[in-house]
């Protein structure tokens, strides 16, 4: 009887709601973030390594910087944005399912770093890896089938 | 972070006594909205919360509460007391790992009240 009353006072009288929300409003991840800056290093380390070192003009010193702090900024954004993730988006569940997952983001990390010190389409390659390995856990989790896509 | 989902929930469906407070406006009720406290409580379900609940205790860890959300006040959030830490803050984390985001260090002000029974189960 009671079953039916308070039903019926559910359907009559409206309430407030309490969000049992799941990513908002607090964060919205998505790997695409870090994907876009990994490809943004990737392109760097291409231009860089297509430059003559040979020359010395003033417009190919300054092109150069540029390369290289764009490089380091993307790196460093491409890192920031893969240490959200890990930290903040994926939990102790996940690693159940994805026993290696410390490690692909570490990994991942390293070569942020790695293509900031160095200029090497290996590693910049490399970290595009990681980035569409991370992209596949991720979106496995969500229960989504997202298409990786670049780009360039 | 401990592992809530161990914890056994003991959420029963609203009876008399708790519907008659309600009644004397000693509960509030409010409708759950997204999942991250499934399979606990669905979308659409109905609970009760006692908002005097923690005026003379803490909450304790397991006890399922809402609370102000603490990026914006505008919003009341459903979770589950995950860890007391030893100044009084809250972890405060969703039933439903795969779709829940931790709060973390909840100032226990923020909290509203604790939820006490199911008024009504959300109708498929």
């Amino acid at each position: 009887m009671l079953t039916k009353i308070t039903r019926s006072i559910a359907r009559i009288i409206p309430t407030e709601t309490v969000s049992a929300h799941c990513d908002g409003p607090c964060g919205v991840y998505d790997p695409a973030s870090a994907r876009i800056a990994g490809e943004a290093v990737l392109s760097m380390t291409k231009k860089m390594l297509a430059l003559d070192p040979g020359a010395h003009d003033h417009a190919t010193q300054n092109t150069y910087s540029r390369f290289i702090a764009i490089k380091e900024e993307q790196a460093q954004l491409a890192k920031d944005e893969l240490l959200i993730l890990w930290t903040d988006y994926f939990k102790p569940v996940h690693l159940e399912k994805y026993p290696d997952l410390h490690t692909t983001f570490w990994n991942a990390a390293k070569l942020c770093s790695a293509t900031k010190v160095n200029v090497s389409l290996e590693d910049a390659e490399a970290l595009m890896d990681a980035i569409q390995k991370i992209h596949t856990i991720f979106w496995e989790t969500k229960g989504r089938e997202v298409d990786y896509y670049t780009a360039a | 972070m401990e592992n809530v989902s161990r914890i056994p929930h003991d959420l029963s469906n609203t009876g008399w006594p708790e519907f008659i407070l309600w009644l004397l406006n000693r509960r509030i009720r409010f409708t759950v909205k997204g999942s991250s406290m499934f399979p606990i409580l669905k979308p659409g379900d109905q609970v009760l919360i006692d908002p005097s609940a923690f005026r003379r205790r803490s909450p304790n860890v397991g006890e399922i509460v809402v609370a102000l959300h603490p990026g914006g006040e505008a919003l009341k959030i459903i979770k589950r007391v995950a860890k007391v830490h030893p100044d009084g803050q809250l972890d405060l984390q969703g039933e439903n790992l795969f779709e829940t985001t931790d709060y973390r260090a909840v100032e226990p002000g923020k909290i509203l009240g604790k939820v006490t029974s199911i008024f009504s189960a959300h109708e498929d």
